[in-house]
């Protein structure tokens, strides 16, 4: 176990490297100078002068290895750069927003697994029946929804039409607890529809298969209740490759929240992206994409180690 | 047409229409996209509009199809874009392996370390917003998808024989994954086709949605809704209509993906299911307990009269169990022989209410003897019934103990929890308990087996540790199906010694014992019944039955192991018939060297050739 944890972690740290230097060289080997690229705005070409100056503070004058050592070593400092914007230091504003993110996708997460492996599971002993096709249709449709039609439709509802929920905005929770949690209500919602539509599904798919595996039947021939025998023997060993996908789309989800954070005017890390985005800020840009890739292969490896904790013959067979 | 290929019908010609309507846009009636009414802004469905007029007072109706133009556009682009390239990689990959496979399928993974939006908005940022950088992006961003599954789809394909053999005759490469792998890939790349579609117009409209996609006033889903988020107030069908065109067409290319699949792959949408979990209460049993006195001196722990197993097929049901009779006394062992497909195994399942859902016991009784006294028919028990008698009256040991012990669950704890599905001792007793049962088996240092799990331990151990857990109430009926057929010979000979010990040891047990193999019948059974084709055919001592078999197919069986005594060894021609061809006669008839033609005739009844001894066959007297 300790063997493979190591072994995943140092497969982990492999990745981060690769994706530290796939951001450094999509910036620099792409046809164009970036900092004229920066700088430029539609058409209008950009003023010589700034786009001199802009190469020598981004250190574009120094040579390819040179530059790509010297990022490497700022973000093993934890240094990702100033921004453009305003001057202060990127991991200033993402360590600030960061935990705002996670919050979103957590809530959503939890809510997600406890409404989705049960009707799951449901949907899986009727498999056939009424109950699982209406299941089914229902979590397909709720896959079809691109997160911001959803974000926008329950906006008005809740908010428009039956007015209960305000529509989007963000209080601290430390200055007002209760509305931090209104406003969370429907960001959170929303991600966990989509979250829970991916749940609901491979939580029917895998209770299926595992219904068919031998040693259920050895519950059942021991004398076990159907609650003890789907709980210990069934949606147990389900849960693995459940939690392997759930890990998984909240990876894609630290990432992904861009949407519902603009749609409900979350100040998350997403929506920090999109303005670094629209504003070209480069420092911002990649040490946002940075963080949210380091964060995304981490999850893996985390995802990875509770399966080897849930099913000891992982660590076994792969180390 | 099968019933998959019809569901393809409905997302199938969905999708056709969509395509149709976006396709036709510009020669459908449909007033300009761009020409503004600001008078009319806000208007509501009309005959000449008929979606209504949006905050410029332009058609929705027409903004709507000439938007899932731009939509479909880039989605359909990227997919094939993504499609030919991914493609190329996979297929080389998949057929050169070694550095090739490095330079095409993993570097192509690469990409999948990054969330999907992210990087999309990362190629945004660098080529900025607009068409052309939006199909490039997605192309990027889908042609690992294609790589992966065409990756392994070629592996599978050129295992086959025809691609060996093409390679041996020194075909071209190039022309081998042409004109022979692609095609045979051509269904899962159908299917990923349909989910990157799917999938493209969702970020498509995400990222137009927040202005870094489409540019206006090329009109686009994602850009209807954002506008229309700002109008909620006054025009909520504005947010309505994009919303639902976006969400139809990606679940029309998410259904006919679903069902490409299903038709491509029938395994995967095969209804499962438990029936037994469904409804625990199905048949309101009438009081399953007999009305025979009870006589306990001399009364059999089992009986079983005319057994019948069917398969619930649509149609009619199908006998695969038929007129089975056995009967075990207390401290009895039954060996059930046969072939397989002979009914050992059903028979055996069924006394403990374990059948497939697909399978019932269609007649007949089973009367079994529990401890109280009082019989109980099991033929008549429903699910809630078997659940007391599991375990604590009747045991099971399964064939394979790999599969029938659960992978994620320590030895120990599975012990003891069939100890406390009957009983409930404290934490201290069950430990004892539980180790004391591993001892008993045969397993040494149990203290520190109990917590290992299933696949730390050898075959033969967690053949024991499936014993454990059988014997760990000391029931009074113990089925064993097969328990050392998975096993390697020296192992089988210590589990059969085992089986001997625990009958030493609960002297009133009994025992059926289900095998194929004859040898291991002499040694552990004091009666044999034999099965073939779902009937009993002969039953009897052990001792009489292998020293005089009353059928043929029994002493067949004993002429063709070594262990029979049998001077040369004989194999039976043929093979068990199949259930729904079973023979108006005799049903070993095709297969008996004494076959007559009145054996074709009719059933052959049962007949006691001697006290204790049974025989299905007219002929016994000739059998020797």
């Amino acid at each position: 176990m300790v063997r493979y944890i190591a072994y995943r972690s140092l497969m982990a740290l492999f990745l981060v490297w690769v994706v530290v230097t796939i951001v450094f060289l999509l910036l620099h080997l792409i046809p164009g100078d970036p900092a004229e690229l920066l700088l430029s705005q539609g058409s209008i070409a950009a003023d010589p002068a700034a786009v001199a100056a802009l190469r020598t503070k981004m250190g574009l004058n120094e040579p390819l290895w040179q530059q790509y050592l010297s990022h490497l070593a700022g973000v093993l400092t934890g240094d990702l750069g100033a921004s453009f914007r305003d001057g202060a230091p990127v991991v200033g504003q993402i360590a600030q927003r960061l935990p705002r993110t996670l919050e979103v996708i957590l809530t959503a997460a939890i809510i997600a697994t406890t409404l989705g492996v049960p009707l799951g599971t449901f949907a899986a002993i009727r498999a056939g029946g009424k109950w699982d096709s209406a299941i089914s249709l229902l979590s397909s449709a709720a896959l079809s929804t691109p997160v911001f039609v959803v974000g926008s439709v329950v906006i008005l509802i809740f908010a428009q039409q039956l007015r209960i929920l305000p529509a989007g905005g963000f209080v601290a929770i430390s200055v007002d607890p209760v509305q931090h949690l209104k406003l969370l209500m429907l960001p959170a919602g929303t991600v966990a529809l989509g979250l829970w539509a991916v749940i609901t599904r491979m939580s029917r798919a895998t209770v299926l298969e595992v219904l068919q595996r031998d040693h259920v039947r050895t519950a059942r021939a021991k004398g076990l209740s159907h609650r003890q025998i789907l709980r210990r023997h069934v949606v147990r060993n389900a849960l693995i490759p459940v939690l392997t996908v759930l890990g998984l789309e909240m990876g894609t989800l630290i990432g992904g929240t861009v949407l519902v954070e603009f749609v409900f005017n979350w100040p998350g890390l997403s929506g920090y992206l999109v303005s670094a985005v629209d504003a070209r800020d480069y420092p911002e840009v990649v040490g946002i994409v940075m963080t949210i890739s380091i964060l995304f292969v981490f999850l893996n490896l985390l995802v990875d180690v509770v399966n080897a904790a849930l099913d000891p013959r992982i660590a076994l067979a792969r180390s | 047409m099968n019933r998959a290929l019809r569901q393809l019908i409905v997302p199938g010609t969905a999708v056709a229409i969509i395509v149709m309507l976006v396709l036709l846009a510009p020669v459908l009636p449909l007033a300009d996209v761009r020409g503004m009414d600001i008078p009319h802004r806000f208007a509501p469905p009309s005959a000449q509009h008929w979606l209504g007029q949006d905050e410029f007072g332009r058609d929705v109706l027409a903004r709507l199809i000439w938007g899932g133009r731009a939509s479909l556009f880039i989605a359909i682009g990227s997919a094939l874009a993504a499609a030919v390239i991914g493609t190329t990689l996979g297929l080389l990959g998949g057929y050169f392996r070694g550095v090739v496979e490095i330079v095409t399928v993993r570097a192509a993974e690469i990409i999948l370390c990054l969330p999907p939006l992210l990087l999309a908005l990362l190629v945004v940022t660098i080529l900025g917003a607009g068409t052309r950088p939006l199909i490039l992006a997605l192309t990027i961003l889908y042609t690992p998808n294609y790589a992966r599954v065409i990756y392994a789809a070629t592996l599978q394909v050129q295992g086959l024989d025809f691609v060996t053999a093409q390679r041996a005759m020194g075909t071209h490469p190039i022309r081998i994954l042409w004109r022979t792998i692609l095609p045979n890939v051509m269904p899962p790349l159908l299917v990923q086709m349909s989910l990157v579609i799917a999938s493209a117009m969702v970020i498509e409209s995400g990222l137009s949605f927040l202005g870094l996609g489409v540019v206006p006033p090329t009109p686009s889903w994602g850009l209807m809704i954002r506008a229309a988020r700002s109008a909620m107030e006054l025009a909520p069908l504005l947010l309505v209509w994009p919303s639902l065109a976006l969400a139809g067409t990606i679940l029309t290319f998410n259904l006919l993906c679903d069902r490409l699949q299903s038709v491509l792959d029938p395994r995967a949408t095969t209804a499962g299911g438990a029936l037994w979990l469904r409804n625990p209460r199905r048949r309101a049993a009438p009081t399953p307990r007999t009305t025979t006195p009870p006589d306990q001196t001399q009364a059999p722990l089992l009986e079983i009269r005319d057994l019948a197993i069917a398969v619930n097929a649509g149609r009619q049901p199908m006998d695969l169990v038929h007129n089975v009779s056995i009967s075990v006394q207390p401290g009895e062992t039954v060996a059930l022989v046969g072939e397989s497909g002979s009914g050992k195994t059903l028979t055996s399942l069924a006394l403990t209410g374990l059948l497939p859902d697909s399978l019932s016991v269609t007649g007949g009784t089973a009367t079994y003897m529990p401890r109280d006294g009082v019989p109980i028919d099991l033929c008549q028990l429903d699910e809630q019934g078997f659940r007391t008698l599991r375990g604590s009256e009747i045991s099971m040991v399964f064939q394979d103990a790999a599969a029938a012990l659960n992978p994620v669950l320590r030895i120990g704890y599975q012990v003891a929890e069939a100890i406390r599905a009957h009983r409930n001792p404290s934490d201290f007793e069950l430990d004892t308990a539980v180790i004391e049962l591993l001892r008993h088996v045969g397993i040494p240092d149990p203290k520190a087996r109990a917590r290992a799990y299933p696949h730390e331990l050898s075959g033969g151990q967690r053949q024991r540790a499936m014993i454990a857990v059988a014997i760990a109430n000391s029931p009074r009926l113990l089925i064993a199906d097969e328990p050392t057929t998975a096993l390697d010979p020296t192992i089988q000979a210590q589990i059969l010694q085992l089986f001997r010990t625990l009958k030493d040891d609960t002297p009133e047990m009994g025992l059926i014992f289900v095998t194929h193999d004859l040898a291991l019948v002499s040694e552990i059974a004091d009666r044999v019944t034999v099965m073939y084709a779902g009937e009993v055919v002969e039953d009897g001592p052990v001792a009489q039955v292998f020293a005089q078999p009353r059928h043929p197919y029994t002493a067949a069986l004993i002429a063709s192991v070594p262990e029979g005594g049998a001077e040369r060894l004989v194999a039976i021609p043929g093979t068990v018939p199949a259930p729904n061809a079973m023979p108006p006669g005799c049903r070993f008839a095709p297969r008996c060297a004494h076959a007559r033609p009145e054996c074709d005739a009719a059933p052959p009844p049962v007949i006691a050739p001697a006290p204790e001894r049974r025989t299905r066959c007219i002929r016994w007297k000739e059998v020797t």
